[in-house]
């Protein structure tokens, strides 16, 4: 069966099986390696996309259900080639080590940023429950979170007095 | 590559660290600056390239059918059905590899694939290696292996193993190695100790678990004869060697490379995916990719020893330690791997950052059908630390002391000497660390409200 | 965007051959049709949450799929004056998110932002929690209090099921083989009321219960005229403590023996030893959850 999707702004028409993982169809179909698997049942976060707008385990994703989809991945974040301020807050706070969570902790950051523009550090940490880091880096992870919102801050007021 | 030069500064700027601010770039000195990690730009982008990210044109998929009992002598292997499967390129059983030597971190003592009339010592073990044209087949005709056993008793419990009527887990019996500790006259510490506080600690398995499982892809380079290997490994080439030894080539026909690693912990130190994907490699001369599943990575990779953990220890009333007898039982699991290290290393600090003049200790590895154990952070003495400092609050509470202060006149010191007789002359800070910590949590001395 | 070499757009071969159907209708009328067509034959996707955890790497062992994700008319949330019915398809994140759901049913939406993760509550939806039948299932416990009832069709008929009367063993249900749970239908407190709901487990998010509480109480004055009190994975199946229920119900608050009342509670409740908690860890923790939870509401409405 095909399925219609678009990833990363991109239209993309696929054969997929009922059991194809929206995971694997964007690992391996459309090579975005930038979204790992850690686990394969929605535990870890590791291969976190927006889906729709919301968060979603892209290993517990029927292709099919996707079809129609509006997914962005870690690879769609930067595709003009300028680092989003949560990608570069990322690098500033440290908080990326061996870097496997990473793809889904800056997603989810994202995600909650839109949502919320002043989280407390109670809210990041909502907002990223879903994902885990066994480096243990959540202390920076957190920083990088703040340290975004505060840089978005600081652009939306430059922009509002242009 | 081979006649690229290059200095040893240049390197460490490139790929270790990347210097923050332009103009500091000439700069020799780091420590005390804010420098960002070179390969964090890759990884918060999706760019960087992690073991399983890593795919060729007309790669075959490794799927690794697995022990069906924790220990059990293979009587057949049936993978007739499996082969029919559409898309399988390749089922490989221990007796298409005769040449193919075992394997181990230490001791080599785990075999690549068990053959018939070989045992299965724990659910990990190899039984087949399926190559297909895509997961999915690989996947089904895994499943599809039909494996007769011959059960024998399943030994979880190191105490049971070290039995004299416990079937033999390996040959040479279930005490993989003992290491023993002396120092001093322990006897006459003990008959000169005011109180004497005897106690057993169990510590349990743990997995690492990092965030990626085990992974690698291969390709042989037939014209060359080398295999090269894209995998992550602890050891480079460690790995490399063992993975040579076992495979009978000599060390140059293997080649590693290592990408990106997702976490490791201590658990990649062990050979996990390398050899089965060289076979794979070697006989389809296709490109071969393997992948483990978390579960299959809990089951098969090393974790955490369990250690049950004596300690017996003398005082005098005034507090000071005179006294130590400690023993190590560490469950390894069905193979070595770092076990003989690890129990070794744990007796060794078994008094933490306490001074003890005598000390007396025997440590164990153990074979058990459970999953083998190997190295994690700390590597055995994370659970003497939880005993010893257990034995110190113990020893507190029966002194009627402060255990703060009671630590604090049991401390190294510079000049000190550890159980091992390694003489402690710089870097000693156990005493300045109690007391900052005392003073950063508001210590009012441990009494009981 | 530069992209490695390595990296490459790889479709393995799809041989599409093991699955014989895959039905994504767009109305519960269909749905209901192919339903009545293969009775238990036939796998339903919701959110997925589960059954892709279920079916790790035997995925394609299902033979015929049921997609109800696309059917629209089951995802609302509807208020009228007794009741608020509930779209089987509503998400987590929707209940979580819903404004008003908000002040009227604070102990569901409390569970809803409980639910494993925001990745899991973004997919995985009301009717599926309840179809799963999970003795830990977050939503049922408050189902249970607030004494809701489901909705269950066929092609052509429909019939309503009491939570309470819905759950028959761990992950085993009343619903027959041509059934699907479309709607949950909660009756709205008639009186001002006062909730608790508590999740116990290792973790913050992504665990599974090891016990969970909830606790919906309704006053007329200082009296209290309903009580709805169950816990989960506390007994095979998600449970309503009734008699203790009837211990409260006609007291005030000042009126209540929380120990006595904590006692009784372990005593109705059957829990097992399994990973997550020993059966006398949860009777402990049941106990003094009890209590948390009659105090809590007594400090708020002090």
């Amino acid at each position: 069966m095909q399925i219609t999707l678009r990833v990363n702004g991109e239209e993309r028409t696929l054969d997929v099986t009922p059991y194809t993982r929206l995971l694997d169809l964007i690992r391996e179909d459309l090579g975005l390696t930038g979204v790992k698997e850690g686990c394969g049942k929605g535990e870890c976060g590791a291969c976190t996309v927006i889906m729709n707008g919301e968060l979603t385990a892209s290993c517990l994703v029927p292709a099919p259900q996707a079809d129609g989809a509006e997914i962005l991945t870690i690879e769609g974040l930067a595709a003009d080639g300028k680092l989003d301020p949560i990608q570069e807050s990322f690098i500033e706070a440290g908080a990326v080590q061996c870097g496997f969570c990473i793809p889904g902790m800056v997603l989810a950051g994202k995600r909650l940023l839109d949502e919320n523009p002043n989280p407390n550090e109670e809210d990041v940490r909502y907002g990223l429950s879903g994902n885990i880091c066994r480096c243990t880096g959540y202390a920076k992870i957190i920083d990088a979170v703040m340290m975004a919102a505060d840089k978005l801050k600081v652009e939306g007021s430059v922009n509002n007095g242009e | 590559m081979a006649n690229n030069k290059y200095d040893v500064k240049d390197y460490y700027c490139k790929h270790t660290t990347r210097c923050t601010v332009e103009g500091e770039k000439k700069s020799k000195r780091f420590v005390g600056r804010n420098v960002l990690k070179a390969d964090a730009e890759d990884k918060v982008t999706g760019e960087a390239v992690y073991p399983n990210d890593i795919t060729f044109e007309d790669t075959l998929y490794l799927k690794v059918k697995r022990a069906v009992h924790p220990h059990a002598f293979l009587k057949d292997i049936d993978i007739s059905e499996a082969k029919k499967v559409k898309g399988v390129v390749d089922i490989i059983t221990a007796e298409d590899i005769p040449e193919v030597r075992k394997f181990g971190l230490i001791i080599r003592d785990q075999p690549v694939l068990v053959g018939i009339g070989e045992k299965m010592r724990y659910m990990g073990d190899a039984l087949a290696v399926v190559v297909a044209e895509n997961k999915e087949a690989a996947i089904k005709a895994r499943d599809l292996i039909k494996v007769k056993v011959e059960k024998l008793e399943i030994i979880t419990n190191p105490f049971r193993a070290m039995e004299d009527d416990a079937p033999d887990i390996h040959p040479d019996g279930n005490i993989l190695i003992t290491h023993n500790l002396d120092r001093g006259d322990v006897e006459a510490a003990f008959a000169e100790s005011d109180i004497i506080v005897e106690k057993k600690y169990q510590t349990q398995f743990i997995d690492q678990l990092p965030m990626q499982n085990e992974a690698g892809t291969a390709f042989y380079d037939e014209k060359k004869g080398i295999v090269n290997i894209w995998a992550a490994t602890q050891w480079l080439h460690d790995t490399q060697a063992d993975i040579a030894q076992s495979l009978r080539l000599a060390k140059g026909q293997v080649r590693i490379i290592q990408p990106t690693i997702g976490g490791a912990f201590g658990k990649k130190e062990d050979v996990s995916v390398h050899i089965h994907l060289a076979i794979a490699a070697i006989r389809t001369g296709r490109p071969v990719k393997f992948t483990y599943t978390r579960e299959e990575s809990m089951i098969t990779q090393s974790k955490r020893h369990p250690i049950t953990i004596y300690n017996k220890t003398g005082v005098s009333k005034d507090g000071y330690l005179k006294a130590w007898e400690t023993k190590f039982i560490g469950d390894t699991g069905a193979y070595a791997s770092s076990g003989p290290a690890v129990v070794h290393k744990g007796m060794y600090h078994a008094t933490g950052p306490y001074d003890v003049a005598n000390i007396r200790g025997i440590s164990h590895a153990v074979y058990t059908n459970n999953t083998y154990c190997g190295a994690m952070r700390g590597f055995g003495t994370t659970q003497g630390a939880f005993a010893y400092e257990s034995q110190m609050d113990i020893l507190a509470e029966k002194l009627e002391m402060d255990p703060a202060q009671f630590r604090l006149q049991n401390v190294y010191h510079i000049g000190s000497s550890t159980p091992n007789g390694q003489q402690l002359n710089h870097s000693v800070n156990a005493e300045e660390t109690i007391k900052r910590v005392m003073e950063l949590s508001g210590w009012k001395g441990g009494q009981k409200e | 965007m530069k992209k490695s070499p390595m990296k490459l757009e790889s479709s393995q071969t799809i041989s599409g051959v093991d699955f014989e159907n895959y039905f994504q209708p767009g109305s519960l009328k269909e749905a209901l049709e192919i339903k009545a067509e293969y009775g238990r034959d036939i796998t339903i996707a919701a959110g997925t949450t589960d059954l892709f955890v279920a079916y790790y790497e035997r995925l394609h062992t299902i033979k015929n799929w049921l997609d109800l994700s696309k059917i629209d008319e089951l995802k609302y949330i509807k208020f009228s004056e007794k009741n608020v019915k509930i779209g089987a398809m509503t998400t987590h994140l929707a209940l979580k998110e819903s404004e008003e759901l908000k002040g009227k049913f604070p102990v569901l939406q409390a569970a809803a932002a409980d639910v494993g993760s925001p990745q899991i509550r973004s997919r995985g939806t009301i009717g599926g929690n309840i179809a799963t039948s999970s003795p830990s299932g977050d939503l049922l416990t408050p189902l249970l209090s607030y004494q809701a009832r489901f909705k269950l069709e066929t092609a052509g008929k429909s019939r309503w099921a009491a939570a309470e009367e819905f759950f028959t063993g761990p992950k085993q249900n009343i619903m027959g083989p041509k059934e699907i749970l479309t709607e949950i239908e909660v009756p709205l407190p008639k009186n001002d009321s006062s909730g608790y709901w508590i999740k116990i487990g290792r973790r913050k998010a992504l665990v599974i219960s090891t016990l969970n509480f909830s606790l919906v109480l309704e006053f007329n004055k200082e009296k209290i005229s309903r009580a709805g009190l169950a816990m989960g994975s506390a007994a095979p199946t998600p449970v309503r403590l009734k008699k203790i229920e009837e211990m409260l119900v006609g007291k005030s608050l000042d009126e209540l023996d929380h120990r006595k009342l904590g006692e009784e509670v372990k005593k109705q409740i059957a829990p097992i030893d399994d990973v997550r908690g020993t059966k006398e860890y949860r009777e402990d923790v049941a106990f003094e959850t009890m209590i948390n939870a009659l105090e809590d509401i007594e400090s708020r409405r002090g």
